[in-house]
């Protein structure tokens, strides 16, 4: 959600460089733009752009409707948004579906007060509003005042917009008929992108609220400065700015839901009412969750969303998509590879045609639906899935950390392994030098990282046949430390053949990168280690004392191939990708530089990690 | 060295030269002769000669063991536009010839075979021979004759050098292969180039049974990796396997670790003081290979000098020399120096050409530009820089120490990025990967309140304790640029660079002899000084001075195995984890210049 700026850009397909100008002369025929000011119930009016296609004789023109935060740009009826033709969007102009967008409460040129992912409230009366009354009313207003409209509408969003598109699935609405949540921030203390397992994502939450965050006094169709940063290098910029508290003071006090950062440092009533899995327990339109298996921002989200659905309300059409990709990756055209990982197809423009396309040309505009429940793209293999469940009937195989970095099926041993955690120099998150962090560190070469003195690793011997993973994976650590606290990063890693290439079909980003002994993260994951017993009361480790460090990372699904192997790592820093915790049990964002200290860490033989093994 | 196909491709590389060729081949022949030795061994010479054969041309000599192909009629590319064009357009005679026992010469091959003044047949009376033979038997030459090598072929100009023929009025020893023990291509202070060594050796060591035109081939390491595959091998027994025993200076380096009147017999700096013709020393600032051989060469026998900004070979390339890895320097440093000085120097001893350049050429980098100076090194005044324990770089000591635990099994990467062949641009890559390990010591200025000059040889003098018998010692010198730094040409983040100056390696053992390696006692303080290679830099106004110190520097150099034991026939069990303690009297003396005309 931090790139939310770049996603814009991406979302419609604009970064293609591809010349549009016959699909945009064509849209500017075909359709009429119209700018409205909706009513709420409470009298507040929501900014809404809305393009319709001019030919609207005959009511059967489908809505399709974004509800942002990130603006409904550009304003004015001349100005048209790229969106609409420049990617794979066109195809529902082709089917005449009715595109609205529209400024969220408080957002942009839309009245009333924004608040960021502004709790649900399942006990609204009169005209107390929520995001899903505001969508309520938004949609109520569409049907009857829109011209040529069919009376069914879809939402969809991707990120905070997903978000959006979740609080429009409990709005209630009977013309609201599918909603597709993709990568829908969900809960900012669990997952997505601000906290995982209560670490905070420092660089990723800094950088988004330094502009994103500051206030708007009136309605605008401008853009907020943001924070200029002299620095090519975010290592660097937070390491020298320090502890939490000091970052608080480079925003400034006008930023409210950054405040709200530092005054819920661990899973109190105030996160608890901004977990939306919580609501879903009736959702009445046929649901399609989309999620980047390598999505560093909402990875968590769609996964949950899903999750939360298919158990609680039981009764819902409801589907999951995931894919190999970055954050909105699969909106972009092009999925053909991420980093220096390949996948051998265009797994974007597959999940346009053949699956979001086909959801809800089905549920809005007669189409056949025959979609799976979970369509899952399998890296490793290369292959589409689709599948019955999600995540499919899997085994657990642990896998023990064992003495000499071995990787073990056969059970644990005794010892332990330790390094020293310095949060002095913590361990890059990635390996070059640049500033904004980057959407390929989730699957890339962790070489870098194995050559650390502070980072553990444990490995297979190569594999003699294939062995597929679905779902999600848990780490089980056994660990005692010298301080109060420390942070638990594990990542599970493909480590590929010495003499491996891809095949010349596979498209790449056009770099020769050395693949041979690739170590390519597949899922990695952090834990703040006072939150081992719980989120809502954090416990001081006594030094010296072995206790366990369990937690449950995002699902995955690859296959490690015959000949490659597997690998875990562990450390203790993951920077500035998240926040350096003090090691010692402190209030983190409110400890000083003093505060911070090297600790001891030792990671027993015991410990294992626990794999979703498909049969 | 190492990278000797790069340079070859360099030098007589095929298209990129190709385009006067036609104007080559109407105005030359080829000839190509067996020249006999004082001893009846007949080496295999090429002669470029110009088709006019009046009495006025000088003749170039290059002697290599990296082979005078092209043989037969096919004319060597690079004659029709590399450097030698210049020569070429001049009417010089090139010769090149394949050394004693190298591909189509007979004889034995003998590494740096050593000087004998006289006593016995060697590279220097193989040179002598050569020119005699020359000078009687190519028509139209003028009696003058000058010589010039690059790397491997450099040693071989420095042994013409000492041939004392009197037809050889001019040699120019270009990073020119000198001691392989203290500098240069094999080791640095007694500690191994493992990763040059083995990948030279595993190509041009293996015999030659008889006379040829082609490489050996190329040993297949199946990696793309080679911090994984030197470290995977383990400790040098290993290695020597993996080559097989055929490779007789293989076996020299593992039955000489140590400064021994073997390697003290192929010390060329013993000798040259004496050499009659006029020198041309060229080397690069940021040679990865020789770039002791060149400012030892110089200082021992004098002569005229240049020192660019330049990786090995770099100024005879005929591409565009703008710049190394992410440092650009401004303008075409190649150019500059063939065309003002490499030419000029023989054109003025050969050729009766008037324009001789200053003696002393050397590119300052940071400030970018061109000095002509009366003497390498400079007048400069030492300026010690103390190594405080809490991470400052400045003008007082203090008491403390700073630590860190060097693991033989994590050894720091010599360079950031996953690779096979030993980059050239590690000399001035970005140094804040190696910054952010735990097992990196870094100390740093304030940012500069004006420019500081530094030109010489640069003194390290550490302070330490470790807990083991044996350490190794790397010691960086940096430029940090400011956070603001930009360079629009150079797709890399530049604000904050840290620009690898200088740095180099010390074999703890050695701290008071190369000939007497010395055990450390665990926990005893004591003192490792030794030299850095000369720098010739402006840290800029704003910019700061860093200094890291590790222990280990990979696969660049061998791991120590941090005990005191025969590193070449160590066990991989030998090889333990070090406390390092670098006390805050430690120094680095920085040759500053005040002000350079």
């Amino acid at each position: 959600m931090r790139n939310y700026l770049f996603l814009l850009l991406l979302l419609p397909g604009v970064a293609m460089a591809q010349d549009h100008s016959a699909d945009s002369a064509w849209f500017r025929e075909h359709y009429v733009k119209h700018e409205y000011y909706i009513p709420m119930r409470d009298g507040i009016r929501l900014f809404t752009s809305v393009y319709m296609p001019v030919d609207s004789a005959g009511a059967n023109h489908p809505i399709l409707m974004t509800r942002t935060p990130y603006s409904c740009a550009p304003y004015g009826l001349e100005a048209y948004s790229g969106r609409y033709y420049r990617g794979y969007l066109m195809q529902y102009a082709r089917e005449g579906y009715i595109f609205v967008t529209q400024d969220v409460r408080g957002a942009w040129m839309s009245e009333g007060q924004f608040v960021d992912i502004r709790p649900y409230n399942p006990h609204k009366k009169g005209t107390e509003t929520d995001e899903a009354s505001d969508t309520y009313d938004a949609i109520d207003w569409l049907v009857k005042h829109v011209p040529g409209n069919n009376g069914r509408v879809g939402v969809f969003g991707i990120s905070y917009p997903g978000f959006y598109s979740t609080m429009a699935a409990l709005s209630g609405h009977p013309a609201l008929k599918a909603v597709s949540p993709q990568a829908p921030v969900t809960d900012w203390f669990q997952g997505d992108d601000f906290h995982h397992n209560g670490a905070f994502f420092i660089m990723d939450g800094f950088s988004f609220y330094t502009s994103f965050g500051l206030p708007r006094p009136k309605p605008t169709t401008v853009r907020p400065r943001g924070i200029r940063f002299q620095s090519d290098d975010n290592y660097d910029l937070y390491l020298k700015t320090g502890s939490l508290a000091h970052f608080a003071a480079l925003m400034g006090d006008s930023v409210a839901f950054w405040k709200d950062l530092y005054a819920h440092p661990n899973y109190d009533a105030f996160w608890r009412a901004r977990n939306d899995r919580q609501f879903l327990t009736d959702v009445k339109p046929a649901m399609m969750e989309v999620g980047g298996l390598f999505d560093a921002e909402d990875c968590f989200g769609a996964q949950n969303v899903y999750k939360a659905i298919a158990t609680q309300s039981r009764g819902t059409d409801n589907r999951l998509v995931l894919g190999p990709w970055y954050h909105g990756e699969w909106a972009s055209g092009n999925g053909w590879f991420l980093g220096n990982a390949r996948f051998g197809s265009n797994t974007a423009e597959y999940y346009e045609k053949n699956i979001e396309f086909k959801f809800f040309q089905h549920y809005l505009n007669n189409g056949t639906d025959t979609l799976a429940r979970a369509n899952v793209f399998f890296t490793g293999e290369n292959t589409w899935h689709q599948l019955a469940a999600w995540p499919p009937a899997f085994s657990e195989r642990r896998l023990y950390l064992a003495g000499s970095g071995g990787l073990s099926f056969d059970g644990a041993s005794s010892g332990y392994d330790e390094y020293v955690s310095d949060p002095a120099k913590p361990v890059p998150y990635t390996e070059d030098v640049h500033f904004h962090r980057t959407r390929e560190y989730m699957t890339d070469d962790q070489r870098f990282a194995a050559r650390r003195p502070d980072v553990l690793v444990y490995e297979t011997a190569p594999l003699t046949s294939d062995l597929t993973i679905a779902g999600p994976i848990v780490a089980d650590l056994q660990t005692s430390i010298s301080t109060t606290d420390a942070d638990y990063i594990v990542k599970l890693i493909d480590v590929f053949p010495d003499d491996f290439q891809y095949p010349s079909s596979f498209v790449g980003n056009g770099t020769h990168y050395p693949m041979g002994g690739y170590q390519m993260l597949v899922r990695g994951e952090v834990m703040r280690g006072r939150f081992r017993k719980s989120f809502a009361e954090p416990v001081a480790f006594k030094p010296g004392e072995v206790t366990s460090v369990r937690y449950t990372m995002p699902d995955a699904a690859h296959t490690f191939k015959a000949g490659h192997r597997i690998m875990v790592q562990v450390q203790s820093t993951w920077f500035p990708l998240v926040d350096r915790n003090p090691q010692q049990f402190v209030d983190i964002y409110h400890a000083a530089d003093s505060d911070f200290v090297k600790s001891t860490i030792r990671i027993y033989h015991s410990s294992s990690i626990i794999l979703p093994v498909l049969q | 060295m190492r990278i000797c196909l790069a340079l070859l491709c360099l030098i007589f590389s095929s298209s990129a030269f190709a385009q006067d060729l036609g104007w080559v081949r109407a105005h030359y022949v080829k000839r190509e002769a067996y020249v006999r030795m004082r001893d009846g061994v007949r080496l295999f010479t090429q002669i470029y000669y110009p088709v006019d054969s009046g009495a006025h041309h000088p003749m170039l000599l290059m002697r290599s063991s990296y082979s005078a192909a092209p043989y037969g009629a096919a004319l060597n590319e690079a004659l029709g536009g590399s450097f030698w064009h210049r020569f070429i357009r001049a009417g010089y005679i090139l010769v090149f010839q394949d050394v004693r026992g190298a591909f189509m010469s007979e004889g034995i091959f003998e590494d740096i075979r050593p000087y004998t003044a006289g006593a016995s047949v060697d590279e220097a009376s193989d040179a002598y021979d050569t020119i005699d033979w020359l000078v009687h038997n190519v028509a139209g030459n003028n009696g003058r004759v000058g010589a010039l090598g690059v790397s491997y072929p450099g040693f071989y100009a420095a042994m013409t050098a000492l041939s004392g023929h009197p037809a050889l009025k001019a040699v120019s020893p270009q990073a020119p292969v000198t001691n392989w023990f203290m500098g240069d291509d094999l080791h640095h202070n007694g500690a191994f180039c493992l990763m040059d060594a083995f990948s030279f050796y595993s190509m041009m060591g293996y015999p030659r049974p008889s006379l040829t035109t082609s490489f050996h081939k190329a040993f297949d390491f199946r990696s793309d990796d080679s911090y994984d595959l030197f470290l995977r091998t383990g400790a040098l027994p290993h290695f020597a396997t993996m080559l097989g025993d055929s490779v007789a200076f293989w076996d020299s380096l593992y039955a000489h670790p140590n400064y021994d009147a073997w390697w003290a017999a192929r010390d060329d700096r013993r000798y040259l003081a004496g050499a009659h013709p006029a020198l041309l020393v060229a080397g690069g600032l940021f040679d990865a290979e020789d770039l002791w051989g060149t400012l030892h060469v110089h200082e021992a026998a004098g002569g005229d000098f240049v020192l660019g900004p330049w990786y090995h070979g770099q100024w005879s390339s005929p591409r565009p020399a703008f710049g190394l890895g992410h440092i650009r320097f401004g303008s075409n440093t190649a150019a500059y120096y063939q065309d003002s000085i490499e030419f000029p120097f023989f054109q003025h001893y050969l050729n009766d050409g008037v324009d001789t350049p200053a003696r002393v050429n050397v590119f300052f980098t940071g400030e970018n530009e061109w000095h002509k100076l009366a003497a390498w090194p400079p007048v400069s005044t030492p300026m010690p820089m103390y190594l405080q324990s809490f991470g400052g770089l400045g003008v007082s000591p203090d008491s403390g120490y700073a630590s860190y635990v060097s693991d033989p099994a994590r050894p720091v990467p010599y360079t950031e990025n996953v690779g096979f062949d030993r980059t050239r641009e590690y000399m001035d890559d970005d140094q804040r990967f190696a910054a952010r390990r735990p097992d990196v010591l870094v100390y740093e200025t304030e940012p500069l309140a004006s420019d500081f000059r530094v030109g010489g040889p640069v003194q390290v003098d550490l302070s330490v304790s470790i807990s083991t018998t044996d350490a190794d010692f790397v010691v960086k010198l940096v430029d940090v640029y400011p956070d603001d730094f930009r360079d629009t040409a150079v797709r890399y983040p530049m604000g904050g660079y840290q620009m690898l100056v200088r740095g180099d390696i010390m074999r703890g053992r050695y701290r008071r002899s190369f000939s007497a390696p010395l055990a450390f006692t665990p926990g005893l303080g004591t003192s490792v000084p030794f030299t850095l290679n000369d720098v010739a830099h402006v840290f800029k106004k704003g910019h700061r001075i860093m200094v890291q110190v590790q222990s280990s520097w990979f696969p660049l150099f061998d791991r120590n195995p941090q005990r005191f034991v025969d590193i070449y026939h160590a066990a991989d069990s030998d090889f333990v984890r070090s406390e390092i303690r670098i006390y805050g009297d430690s120094r680095i003396v920085l040759p500053f210049i005040p002000d350079l005309p």
